[in-house]
């Protein structure tokens, strides 16, 4: 595993996300990243550093916890896909 | 709680004093590299592609090490005397690059020859490659180096090899609960 890995990590991304109607490449854009950048952190292969997590927070109007804290929602929010796509 | 307003950053009882990393700005070296690097392209902006790249980069720089080692020894092997020039040639280039990358991390403050990262078992076959580079340049070349470099490089090679199976069947032995 990569040091680019968040180790499987599981975050709310993806539910926050989706909860605004954003698609991943809305979410990308606003954060100034690849979409497959979001795709990765959503899957939980790649820890984002604090200033994209933050940028993704203010994104989404949550909090850095309440997106990738360790509370109990984050293993139910775990996404299914884990591949990259280019 | 204890104000520590007036201390330094670093400064804290229990910090190192003066400890501090140097940034690219700093440093002719780490400017050069970064050209050579081109580093400030718009590329590495990207926070996980600079990520991914820093591995594949690190990926093709055990390839140079180990091929262009590997090629090196193949050439006086195969070659003699007459592929000498290439070959050391060939191993003056893993040298370079060897020494540009440590010498880059370790300006900018990161251990990567802390012996706990450099002694493992990854060293062994490394080790051998070198060991068949240094005794084709002899086979290639009678007399190119002193029998006391040679007892020395073989002495050597055969003390980092045990070392290097002695350290890591300790190692095996300590993470056994």
């Amino acid at each position: 595993m990569g040091r680019t890995s968040a180790a499987g990590r599981a975050n709310r991304v993806r539910a926050a996300r989706t909860e605004l109607g954003l698609t991943q490449a809305e979410l990308a854009a606003a954060v100034d990243v690849t979409r497959q950048t979001v795709v990765a952190v959503e899957a939980g292969n790649y820890a984002p550093s604090v200033y994209l997590a933050l940028a993704l927070a203010a994104h989404l109007g949550r909090s850095v916890e309440d997106l990738f804290g360790d509370g109990p929602a984050a293993a139910a929010d775990r996404p299914h896909d884990t591949e990259v796509h280019s | 709680m204890t104000d520590h307003r007036d201390d330094l950053p670093g400064d804290l009882p229990g910090d190192p004093p003066g400890d501090t990393v140097r940034t690219s700005d700093d440093d002719w070296f780490l400017r050069a590299a970064a050209r050579v690097g081109d580093l400030a392209s718009p590329f590495y902006r990207e926070e996980r592609q600079r990520d991914v790249w820093n591995e594949a980069s690190a990926v093709g720089l055990q390839l140079v090490l180990w091929l262009g080692t590997a090629a090196a020894a193949a050439m006086v092997w195969i070659g003699g005397r007459a592929a000498l020039p290439y070959a050391l040639t060939m191993f003056a280039v893993v040298g370079v690059v060897s020494g540009v990358t440590l010498s880059y991390a370790r300006r900018l403050g990161v251990d990567v020859e802390a012996p706990a990262r450099v002694f493992t078992p990854r060293l062994v076959p490394y080790l051998l490659l070198l060991a068949a580079f240094l005794l084709g340049l002899v086979h290639a070349v009678p007399g190119t180096l002193p029998n006391s470099f040679l007892v020395g490089a073989a002495a050597g090679t055969g003390f980092a090899v045990a070392a290097l199976l002695v350290s890591a069947r300790a190692r095996r032995r300590s993470a056994t609960p």
